[in-house]
């Protein structure tokens, strides 16, 4: 089963999405920043979405992406930003980076949950 | 309490009128309502317990007469000064507007003094001590917004109204738990501040079924830097753009916390802009209260403050997913 990766440093805001996620079927794996989230990539291959915070301590999120899409040369996994950011040049910069989508807080589950299934498939 | 639909949006202020002349009280109130005060009195033998709460204070009025005798009144303002030397302390005297003749130690304590028949010196005070800084009513506006916003967006079957914001120049900390988040801009440097007091989140987290387990201090911690966060995060993107604060000058001074005293210093006699919300659980009608404070200690200009267009507010609501 494909799996889906919650990067926050909020262990409140991973607990509401990976909750949702998985009181709807979704098999999930969290991190607690950047840093955690690019070793749970290394260790689970098995991930197809990655659900990541942009502001968190010892690695940003936009710097995991560009380390998943670089030092990892995983260029297949879809990543959304679930962020408090929404200025344009952040959003570019994600996009450069090989973002998939962005997600401005707070996260509402009913909204996204069909395209999260579709991407995390 | 104002609530949510309401229009008041200036800021007021907290004063403590010590002051027992029923000769002068009408004036005193009639200046408190046209300068934006709100007069607060309290029991003479309160006085301290009260200081020592948080009721948002930003001055003193006393009177000389207030303790009976010079000598008690000047012991009372002794004793104020040491519990609250941030707070101005201003003087009604009865004969004269200075601080000529009274007990030395008095007068070091004391900011400034008035008479009841001219109160330009005490609004020259109050300009100068509360209101030095001025808040744009769209930024008042929009802070109450967000954190409207954001509060409800957490919790659900949760009332939320608040009360007047407020300049307040006491640095007594509410709560036991308070989160602190830098804001920079081109126009102000400073903080935001959230305290809360520890039992009734816990208890507001237990009864939304908001943790798998009961909640602990640790949830506690996590959602208070949560919904920092989100406010930080809805204040950056309205109001501080794309600033290249960064590249300025970065001046930073160092925050002092005293935690016996519950006491927060931001190295800035500055007064600082005060939120207090409820939240009140439609049901039980238990309430919860949250205080926000904005210190701008670093830097302030008002004139230079704009809300930043909101490029993304039209196309995709928060929430909802704008793929690329």
């Amino acid at each position: 089963m494909s799996k889906i990766l919650v990067v926050d440093d909020s262990s409140t805001v991973r607990d509401e999405v990976a909750g949702f996620l998985r009181k709807n079927g979704l098999d999930v794996e969290t991190a607690v920043d950047g840093k955690d989230g690019l070793a749970k990539m290394k260790s689970s291959p098995g991930i197809k979405l990655v659900i990541s915070d942009v502001n968190m301590p010892n690695m940003d999120g936009l710097t995991m992406v560009e380390k998943i899409r670089g030092e990892l040369v995983n260029t297949t996994v879809n990543i959304i930003m679930l962020t408090t950011e929404s200025s344009p040049a952040m959003k570019e910069r994600g996009k450069a980076a090989g973002v998939k989508g962005w997600i401005v807080k707070p996260f509402k589950g009913d909204a996204v949950l069909e395209t999260f299934r579709k991407l995390a498939s | 309490m104002m609530t949510s639909d309401m229009n008041e949006n200036r800021p007021v202020s907290k004063v403590l009128v010590l002051d027992d002349s029923p000769a002068h009280a009408n004036a005193i109130k009639r200046f408190c309502d046209e300068h934006n005060l709100v007069g607060l009195k309290v029991r003479k033998n309160r006085l301290l317990s009260v200081l020592r709460s948080n009721i948002d204070l930003g001055a003193i009025l006393f009177s000389e007469s207030y303790g009976g005798s010079l000598e008690e009144s000047a012991e009372i303002a002794l004793k104020i000064s040491t519990v609250r030397p941030e707070l101005p302390i201003i003087i009604r005297r009865e004969t004269s507007p200075t601080l000529d003749g009274l007990p030395e130690g008095m007068r070091r304590v004391l900011c400034a003094a008035y008479l009841a028949g001219d109160m330009a010196p005490l609004r020259k005070v109050i300009d100068e001590y509360i209101f030095s800084l001025e808040y744009p009513n769209a930024l008042v506006r929009g802070i109450l917004e967000i954190t409207e916003s954001i509060l409800s967006s957490l919790f659900k079957d949760v009332s939320i109204t608040w009360d007047t914001p407020c300049i307040v120049r006491d640095r007594i900390i509410f709560g036991e738990v308070f989160s602190l988040i830098p804001l920079e801009s081109a126009w102000c440097r400073g903080y935001m501040m959230m305290q809360a007091e520890e039992q009734a989140i816990l208890e507001l987290l237990d009864r939304h079924g908001m943790c798998d387990a009961p909640a602990d201090f640790r949830d506690l911690n996590s959602l208070l830097g949560e919904i920092t966060n989100l406010i930080w995060g809805s204040f950056k993107n309205r109001y501080l753009g794309d600033a290249d604060a960064l590249a300025r000058n970065q001046v930073q001074v160092p925050l002092l916390v005293n935690h016996k005293q519950k006491y927060i210093s931001f190295g800035t006699a500055n007064p600082q802009l005060c939120f207090v919300y409820h939240l009140t659980n439609e049901q039980s009608g238990h309430t919860v209260k949250l205080h926000q404070r904005f210190i701008f200690n670093l830097s302030w200009s008002p004139e230079d403050f704009s809300e930043v267009a909101q490029d993304i507010g039209a196309v995709v609501e928060a929430g909802e997913l704008d793929l690329f």
